[in-house]
């Protein structure tokens, strides 16, 4: 079973979803939760399961799909996307377990289990299309979600939430055809396998102009400044559920695969690329900060604070060593639990009181003092105290990009003050000083069913703030596999110099390290004219 | 004093007519029962065209089987010429017009389906597009188009709606315009060349380095329109939302599909040589109305109110789409166009079944048009199956993975950037993203808004029948496991594609 555990993990939400219709209303909520459960516990099995010293793919599976044009439909597993699949399980489980009173309950649940195969498909994916089809797949549940249970622009805001993902991945599309029909020029025969294409090596302007087609893709998803005003709205009028797991798991298929697509396929593309994009990734960061401290709503604060995050994530990735990067992978599952907990927490409130303005509340820490706990403790990862999962994450990224530049880094380092100032003051409003409305004195703090989400994304984020390691040890393996991969490919000497070369640093040197840069080496030997 | 003429029969090849025989055959069997007992059932029509298409089905097995042996076949006095291409694309007329006359099964009676004259008509057409595939012979194209647009237009005219007249008269003066057009067309290359037949023309021509390269312009430019009519390239389009929303939605489903095969293998045999013959010109013209037919139609149903009439814009611009094969003409390209038409015709029928089933046989106070986007608005709560259905067919036009279409159009686009055409390659994703639009729109109509009118569902599914419901099952069907047929698809077209020299 465990051969195919991949797999499992990708269609047993499917087929649960499809069995799903056929479970009455009453009882939908216990199978979901039941469903989501099965499938967390097959992916703490696939964690234990996992040779984290190994840095190459594990539990491939390869089945051919359309082998006249070289599909194939490949799954695996590594240190990069391991975390994330886990923490997609994860949070579709305690979504779930913690859905409050929808109307339609049972299409919403179903909807959820096929949203979790396409999350998981796409960090399993091994091969273009494959990848291509669970990512334009992930759309139409969330369409769904946004669309059928958002507020009042609830149509505009899924549909441009759609469409603008949908015009980028398709252009995404176009340079994956070309990759594929470069590697067709180069071996003879057609292949959209990622691994396959990792051997490729292309001349600098062909990296160039496919990065681009990759980079609209990525970008509008992940979302980079000026590709995020989808998000705000998609955010605003999402339910709970929907920014929950769109914050938590949606946005980190852009950046993920920017590790996955873009870093190993053109590191010359990547190495030029590195400052306008960080340029990028610093208006994002420090822009979308003072977006949000302009904001009225809390739920619209939240939104553009996770897209402040997203950006020094992007900071870490275009760091391009393995401190950077592995930073960057870590941040990303601390953002996922931050600031999925603080959509969460919005949920709570926005539950009891059908508002999310900030002025509409005041003094609730007295009035709901284990809500004010949580939220704080949420706060100050998102701000990332250290002790917290979002310091380790941010320092490593920050760390990284200060080897490539030391003012952009500190103007990131900047932001993360403003970071301080929105979400202390959003804090103050909200939870300190006297309680001015009358609708707030009697509201009941968190009740047992949120806790089931609260507490253990708390326990998660302090718990990862003080040992990290566990994380840290898997995705570091497998970032130096792609690092070292990045170095022999890359043809100018600039990016040699900007990506560090491994084999020179014994002490940091792993030994499945070394075995994928001599793989690596070998392969490059079949490179593309 | 003539010499009498000695033909032997085994020269003529006369099996190479028994695909287009059978259902002329059928369709005289027709009226003959009618001339014994008229007044029967529609089922006992339907089940005999039904039997006739199955067995011509058969004999077209029978004749790709002989193509795999012994490669492109001619006969009778080399007039036909069934190769590859002419075989695959009878595959497609015959296996749309299986899934197509079971829909005259309907739980409403509808006038014109209880006359034997429509069968028959039906019959005649499809033995006219199989004519118009199978040779490369100018005067036996015209024949085959004629037979099946003048059947054509009954079978709309039959509809017996105000709106079906105009439909079919609209029709009938397009079509006759492009008629015109193309005997000029034919005219002017028979002047300069003394063939009809396409690879004789090319032989000639390229013999004699395109002397006359202008009056080629010419009767390219009159061919293209007339085919343009027929395939509703931008700017011959204008008929096609007027006549789709005049004759039945099963109908227009049909046409959307069957005329239009048969029209791009005539184009394909005839731009085939032009392209590749380097004159500039030619691209640049076909080049533009591709371009034109993807990008305007995708504009146009935009802002339509009428599920119908989107459907229709929305087929002119996967038109266009294909077309761009043409234009590119590699193998690779050649096999797209039929990957994506095989594909598309089960998406495509099947989604112009959703509306024939929720047709209503006069229309509500409240309701503008028969398919209105508010008639469909808060499907999903009173029927969820065909919402979800509906909203599958759509997703699959708009190219949504794994669904049948997305298959066709990453391989046509995958066409577009080994042929070279990179701009084109992203001008048709771009056309994708704008087409996403109007299939989101009426997904979100189906899914996202709140009934309009407080009905109980039956409205969606008020003519559906068992036969309807098997025939809309299937397309559901085929295009969500499109993915498990598509490499033995792909390999079969391009096989049949590539040995057709094509």
């Amino acid at each position: 079973m465990l051969d195919h555990i991949l797999s499992i993990l990708i269609f047993f939400p499917a087929l649960a979803a499809v069995l799903g219709f056929a479970v009455n209303k009453n009882s939908i909520r216990s199978y979901g939760v039941a469903v989501a459960t099965i499938e967390f516990v097959l992916a703490l099995w696939l964690w234990f399961a996992f040779d984290s010293s190994v840095s190459g793919m594990q539990f491939m599976e390869h089945i051919p799909l359309v082998k006249a044009f070289g599909i194939n439909y490949i799954v695996g597993v590594d240190g990069i996307s391991l975390f994330i699949i886990i923490l997609a399980a994860f949070f579709t489980m305690i979504g779930i377990a913690s859905l409050g009173e929808t109307k339609d309950i049972k299409n919403m649940i179903v909807t959820l289990l096929f949203l979790q195969m396409t999350m998981v498909g796409v960090f399993a994916a091994l091969d273009a299309i494959v990848f291509y089809l669970f990512w334009e797949l992930s759309l139409v549940p969330m369409l769904y979600i946004i669309g059928a249970w958002g507020g009042p622009l609830r149509i505009y805001a899924s549909v441009k939430f759609f469409l603008y993902t949908f015009t980028g991945s398709l252009v995404m599309l176009v340079g994956m055809l070309f990759m594929a029909y470069f590697y067709y020029q180069a071996t003879g025969e057609w292949s959209f396998a990622i691994l396959d294409w990792y051997r490729l090596i292309l001349p600098e302007t062909f990296q160039k102009w496919l990065f681009v087609a990759f980079f609209f893709g990525f970008a509008i998803k992940v979302p980079m400044f000026p590709f995020h005003t989808w998000l705000p709205y998609a955010h605003g009028q999402a339910p709970t559920i929907g920014s929950v797991i769109l914050a938590a798991i949606l946005l980190k298929m852009g950046t993920y695969a920017f590790i996955r697509f873009s870093l190993p396929l053109f590191p010359d593309a990547s190495v030029y690329f590195m400052y306008p994009i960080a340029v990028l990734a610093i208006i994002m960061i420090i822009y979308t900060a003072m977006v949000a401290y302009a904001q009225k709503d809390i739920k619209q604060v939240v939104a553009y604070s996770s897209v402040s995050h997203m950006g020094v994530i992007i900071l870490g990735i275009f760091a391009l060593n393995v401190e950077g990067i592995t930073g960057s992978i870590f941040l990303m599952i601390a953002h996922g639990v931050v600031s999925g907990a603080l959509f969460f927490l919005v949920g709570v409130i926005y539950d009891r009181r059908h508002t999310k303005y900030m002025s509409e509340f005041g003094g609730l820490a007295s009035v709901m003092p284990r809500y004010a706990t949580i939220f704080g403790i949420m706060l100050m990862a998102s701000v990332g105290l250290p002790l917290t999962i979002n310091f380790v994450g941010e320092f490593l990224s920050l760390l990284g990009f200060y080897k490539q530049s030391h003012t952009l880094t500190l103007l990131a380092g900047m932001a993360i003050i403003v970071g301080a100032i929105y979400m202390l003051s959003a804090y103050k409003k909200m939870f300190f000083g006297v309680v001015t409305k009358d609708e707030n004195r009697n509201l009941p703090d968190v009740n047992k069913r949120e806790l089931v989400a609260l507490i253990p994304l708390t326990i998660i984020t302090i718990w990862l703030g003080i040992y990290p390691k566990v994380l840290l040890e898997p995705i570091n393996t497998s970032v130096e596999a792609v690092v070292g991969l990045m170095h022999e490919k890359s043809l100018t000497q600039e990016a040699k110099s900007r990506i560090p070369n491994l084999t020179k640093d014994a002490e940091v040197i792993t030994n499945s390290a070394e075995n994928t840069v001599e793989n690596s080496t070998e392969n490059s030997a079949e490179e593309a004219h | 004093m003539l010499s009498p003429v000695n033909v032997s029969i085994e020269s003529l090849n006369l099996m190479t007519l028994v695909p287009m025989l059978i259902p002329i055959v059928g369709a005289l069997l027709i009226i003959v029962i009618d001339l014994f007992k008229s007044g029967q059932d529609k089922s006992l029509y339907v089940m005999l065209s039904l039997l006739v298409l199955g067995v011509d089905f058969v004999a077209l097995m029978e004749s790709a089987g002989i193509f795999k042996q012994n490669g492109t076949v001619m006969g009778v006095f080399d007039v036909m010429l069934i190769d590859g291409l002419a075989i695959l694309s009878q595959f497609i007329i015959v296996g749309a017009s299986l899934l197509f006359i079971p829909l005259a099964l309907t739980h409403k009676r509808f006038h014109e389906f209880s006359y034997p004259e429509f069968f028959a008509l039906f019959l005649f057409m499809i033995a006219g597009f199989q004519f118009m595939v199978a040779t490369d012979n100018l005067i036996l194209i015209f024949v085959g188009l004629e037979t099946a647009s003048l059947a054509l237009y009954t079978l709309i005219a039959m509809h017996n709606r105000d709106k079906s007249f105009e439909a079919a008269v609209k029709y009938f003066t397009m079509g006759a315009l492009a008629a015109g057009f193309y005997s000029f067309g034919s005219m002017v290359f028979y002047a300069l060349t003394g063939s009809v037949e396409i690879n004789q023309i090319a032989t000639i021509l390229s013999a004699n380095n395109y002397a006359d390269i202008g009056f080629v312009l010419v009767g390219v430019v009159f061919l293209l329109a007339s085919l343009g009519f027929k395939l509703s390239m931008v700017p011959f389009h204008t008929w096609t939302p007027d006549v789709y929303e005049g004759s039945s939605a099963a109908l227009a489903g049909y046409m959307s599909i069957v005329p239009k095969i048969a029209g791009f293998v005539v184009a394909m045999r005839l731009f085939e040589f032009l392209i590749h013959s380097g004159v500039v010109w030619l691209e640049v013209i076909l080049y533009m109305g591709v371009v034109m037919t993807m990008t305007m139609a995708n504009i146009w149903a935009l802002v339509q109110t009428d599920v119908k009439r989107m459907l229709a814009y929305s087929s002119i611009s996967h038109a266009g789409f294909v077309m761009a094969a043409i234009l590119i003409g590699t193998t690779q390209s050649n096999s797209a166009l039929f990957l994506y038409w095989i594909l598309f015709s089960f998406t495509n029928l099947g989604s112009f079944s959703m509306l024939w089933i929720s047709r209503q046989k006069n229309l509500p106070a409240h309701q503008q048009s028969d398919h209105s986007y508010d008639k469909f608005a808060g499907m999903v709560k009173t029927s969820p199956m065909a919402a979800s259905i509906m909203g599958l067919f759509m997703l699959s036009l708009a190219g949504i993975p794994p669904f049948a279409l997305f298959w066709g159009k990453i391989y046509m686009i995958s066409s577009a950037v080994t042929g070279g055409y990179t701009v084109l390659a992203l001008i048709m994703a771009l056309n994708s993203a704008i087409a996403g639009y109007y299939y989101l729109k009426l997904i979100v109509y189906m899914f996202m808004k709140d009934p309009v009118v407080q009905n109980n569902g039956h409205v969606y599914v008020a003519n559906a029948t068992l036969p309807l419901k098997t025939i809309i099952g299937v397309a559901a069907m085929g295009t969500i496991f499109a993915f498990l047929a598509v490499n033995q698809l792909l390999e079969l077209v391009t096989v049949f594609v590539y040995n057709s020299g094509y």
